[in-house]
């Protein structure tokens, strides 16, 4: 009878989740209810949720993708070094080049049957590598005047609100229809809950893989993107240790590592869920360098609790 | 010897079972027969200790015990010859039989490996295996693992003092006719050393080989009959509730097929693996039955025909066209529709609503640009949902919920809707109970009415006598023989199992 009942709340975790602690947050300091404190807390998680949202898809299939801080590094790296000389098309450059490797870590995967953690993670060091060697290992930056010019937009605020939440609600619902209303979107699905009965009905389930690994590599480079536009600058690690938290969030959202369910509006609730553990940290100071180790623990936990045990006939 | 007594058992919206007793004397083999959801897993979860009964008493010998995990029942002689295959592959035959029992072989923390061999012999003797023990379980056919399966569950007899009792969870669903019959054998001079409980679908083997045999409708023993004095057809009542139609394969509905009409045709087809030189027509309206043991080559032509598997040599062509590049993609194109043997893992995709589920093959069609026609996809559910009477609460019901015959048809109304004429059905009414069976007749003669051309695996002789047109009997790969079985001028199972073997 318990049983039964967890399983009917599991969808409605995520929120309560998020709701729970955002009360123990604000008992612990009641200036965090301050809409100013949310809004630009709410603005610094942006490009961790943008880099979620299309893990989001991969995981939804149930694959991983470990290569999307490397991609978003090597992005703020190749968006510095390309501005001067490709200015405005700088952006839908590093967009397509973060599509293209995702695509690879796709075709890997679905072609030459390297399971997606280990796909990722090689086109993760490649990537990594090349932001590495066109930074020569140091921080580039931009010219703050061009990059005002071009991509200022992206950083300024409105009525008090953070451009990047008006950035993350646009790529919000272009992922929300993506999922829902497209035969992309109903494809995923199907091949998260069920690939063979997919197979099954006559799809082509490699290319509709590949495509999820394309788009969460394009989401990657545009959070890598936003990035070197906020720093004015790239370097091969500024987005280091945003893999972990990134993972989290699309985990605690209600995304398993099985797929089929959850999806990008869980990810947002993922998302904010982090932002708030990430204020509470701060509260209770707890140091920057620690808290990995938190989201280390809530990972694992996140697994634990969310995976459908039905489809895993053993765990390697 | 062993007695139920009251035995209650409720899940959450389901009462299981309602205050059943059973009992079962030293020696006798007890059938256990129902619809799916009548209680029959339920009863034997709880005989073999995986379920915990609400109220009542188990008794054993007269003495009253609990079992709070399947080891416990084990200790007592309790064991389970499990349906799903229990066997590790790549473990060999005598670790298998002695898995987690391995401590009595192990001297100073090493296996000695010689005694299990020696006491793994023994138990395939038991069985009349005479197999070597340390062969890998992998290489053994289905019918040698499940005698391996019952050769463990007899390792009770060394480790238990007093009676045993062993269950049979659908012991024959992979065996050949001529393999149950050795297994019935067996079992019958199993029953000096131990009592069996036999459960399965088939009403008439359950009848052959039991002593007694327990019907289950809805939770409730409605009646426990003694051999020999009743018929399949009052059995089948009795666990139905009603008649069941005489004409079971709606044979009085079989019309002649339009000889003109080719849909699909094979000619000195080989495929990779057995199939040699495999000759076959399909024609719009005809039921095509291709009967040969598992592993016979059957399949193969199933899979191929949906583009799973491309011919070495000779020609398949679809419609008079021939299929260049085979891929599923290029055969549902061309109107073939699959109904796969595993409706839940390849038939429908639980977690998937109807409409989900019935448009999952023909998502161009209700799309433009990408983009989906979700009002449209949800009016063909409905549609579909009252034209083959699906029970589902809407389109939006997940198709995970739905019972095994109303996954079926989901299944067979994503082709149908998407205008397939040529099904491939495998295995069709497996696992379903007597009154979806029907369903699925039904609409195999509606879809023979409209033109559709059917090429089907079927579960028994009986079914595929009684459904087919044509019967073709495949043997090593090889087809032995073609049957004209029109209505009323049926073969015998005789006839085609004299082809087989």
């Amino acid at each position: 009878m318990a049983a039964m009942n967890i399983e009917r709340l599991k969808p409605h975790f995520p929120w309560i989740t998020l709701v729970t602690l955002v009360v123990i947050v604000s008992l612990i300091d009641p200036t965090f209810l301050r809409p100013s404190s949310m809004l630009s807390l709410a603005g610094d998680i942006v490009p961790l949720f943008i880099m979620a949202l299309g893990i989001t898809f991969v995981i939804y299939i149930g694959g991983i993708d470990l290569s999307a801080q490397s991609m978003a590094n090597m992005v703020t790296v190749l968006a510095t070094v390309w501005l001067t000389s490709l200015g405005a098309w700088v952006a839908p450059a590093v967009v397509l080049m973060g599509a293209i490797l995702g695509a690879f870590s796709g075709y890997f995967t679905t072609r030459l049957f390297v399971p997606s953690f280990i796909s990722t993670l090689a086109v993760g060091g490649v990537a990594f590598s090349v932001a590495k060697w066109l930074s020569g290992q140091k921080s580039v930056s931009m010219d703050a005047a061009q990059r005002d010019h071009l991509f200022g937009w992206m950083i300024g605020r409105t009525f008090g609100i953070p451009h990047e939440l008006f950035i993350a609600a646009a790529l919000l619902l272009i992922m929300v229809f993506l999922e829902r209303r497209t035969i992309l979107g109903r494809t995923l699905k199907a091949i998260g809950a069920g690939e063979p009965a997919a197979v099954a009905s006559g799809i082509n389930v490699a290319r509709y893989k590949i495509a999820a690994f394309a788009l969460s590599g394009a989401l990657a480079a545009m959070a890598g993107l936003l990035f070197s536009v906020k720093l004015s600058g790239g370097a091969p690690s500024v987005a280091n240790g945003f893999l972990l938290p990134a993972i989290v969030a699309v985990l605690v959202g209600g995304t398993p590592l099985t797929g089929g369910v959850g999806g990008v509006v869980n990810t947002m609730i993922g998302a904010l869920i982090v932002a708030v553990i990430r204020a509470g940290m701060l509260y209770l100071s707890i140091q920057a360098t620690q808290q990995q180790i938190v989201f280390g623990l809530i990972l694992i936990c996140a697994i634990a609790f969310t995976i459908d045990r039905a489809k895993l006939k053993t765990v390697k | 010897m062993y007695e139920m007594q009251k035995v209650d058992k409720k899940f959450p919206g389901v009462h299981a079972l309602k205050t059943v007793d059973f009992n079962i004397k030293r020696g006798e083999i007890v059938g256990l027969v129902g619809e799916n959801g009548a209680g029959k897993s339920t009863l034997m979860k709880i005989i073999y200790g995986a379920y915990q009964p609400d109220s009542g008493k188990i008794l054993l010998n007269g003495n009253e015990v609990n079992f709070a995990n399947p080891r416990e029942a084990l200790a007592s002689g309790i064991g389970m010859v499990f349906q799903e295959q229990s066997l590790i592959p790549s473990l060999t035959i005598m670790e298998n039989i002695f898995l987690g029992y391995e401590g009595q072989f192990v001297h100073f923390g090493m296996i000695n490996w010689k005694a299990m061999a020696t006491a793994a012999r023994v138990q395939l003797a038991k069985v009349k295996l005479d197999l070597d023990p340390a062969t890998i379980t992998s290489k053994l056919s289905f019918a040698q693992r499940q005698l391996v399966e019952l050769a463990k569950v007899l390792t009770l007899e060394e480790r238990v003092k007093g009676d045993l009792v062993i269950l049979l969870d659908e012991p024959t669903s992979v065996l050949a006719e001529e393999e149950v019959e050795l297994l019935f054998k067996l079992i019958r001079e199993l029953t000096t050393r131990a009592s069996f409980i036999f459960v399965s679908h088939r009403i008439d083997e359950v009848m052959t080989i039991s002593d007694r045999i327990y019907v289950l409708k809805d939770g409730n023993v409605v009646d426990v009959v003694v051999k020999g004095q009743s018929s399949i057809e009052a059995i089948q009542h009795k666990m139905v509730g009603r008649n069941v139609d005489k004409e079971y394969y709606r044979e009085h509905r079989q019309k002649p097929f339009d000889e003109s009409k080719v849909l699909f045709e094979l000619s000195e087809v080989s495929l990779p693996g057995r199939v040699k030189n495999a000759s076959l027509k399909l024609h719009s309206g005809e039921v095509l039955c291709l009967v040969g043991a598992e592993g016979s080559g059957r399949e193969a032509i199933v899979r191929a025909l949906y583009g799973m598997v491309t011919p070495t040599s000779g020609q398949l062509s679809i419609k008079g066209a021939a299929m260049e590049q085979a891929s599923p993609r290029a055969a549902v194109e061309r109107g073939v529709g699959y109904v796969p043997r595993e409706r839940k893992i390849e038939g429908i995709v639980s977690g998937m609503n109807v409409y989900e589920n019935l448009t999952l093959s023909q998502l161009g069609k209700y799309s433009t640009r990408g983009v989906l026609k979700i009002a449209q996809e949800k009016a063909l559910a409905r549609d579909w949902i009252s034209k083959l009477s699906i029970k589902a609460s809407s389109e939006n019901a997940d198709c995970g919920n739905l019972s095994g015959g109303n996954q079926q048809k989901v299944v067979l109304a994503k082709w149908r809707s998407g205008g397939s004429d040529i099904m491939l059905l495998d295995h069709p009414t497996r696992g379903l109970d007597i009154g979806a069976k029907e369903d699925v007749y039904e609409m195999i003669r509606d879809m023979c009415e409209a033109g559709v051309g059917i090429l089907l695996v079927a579960d028994t002789f009986e079914e595929a006598i009684g459904l087919s047109h044509t019967i073709a009997v495949i043997k090593d790969g090889q087809i032995q023989k073609q049957f004209d079985t029109k209505q009323g001028a049926k073969p015998t199972p005789f006839d085609l199992l004299h082809h087989m073997i």
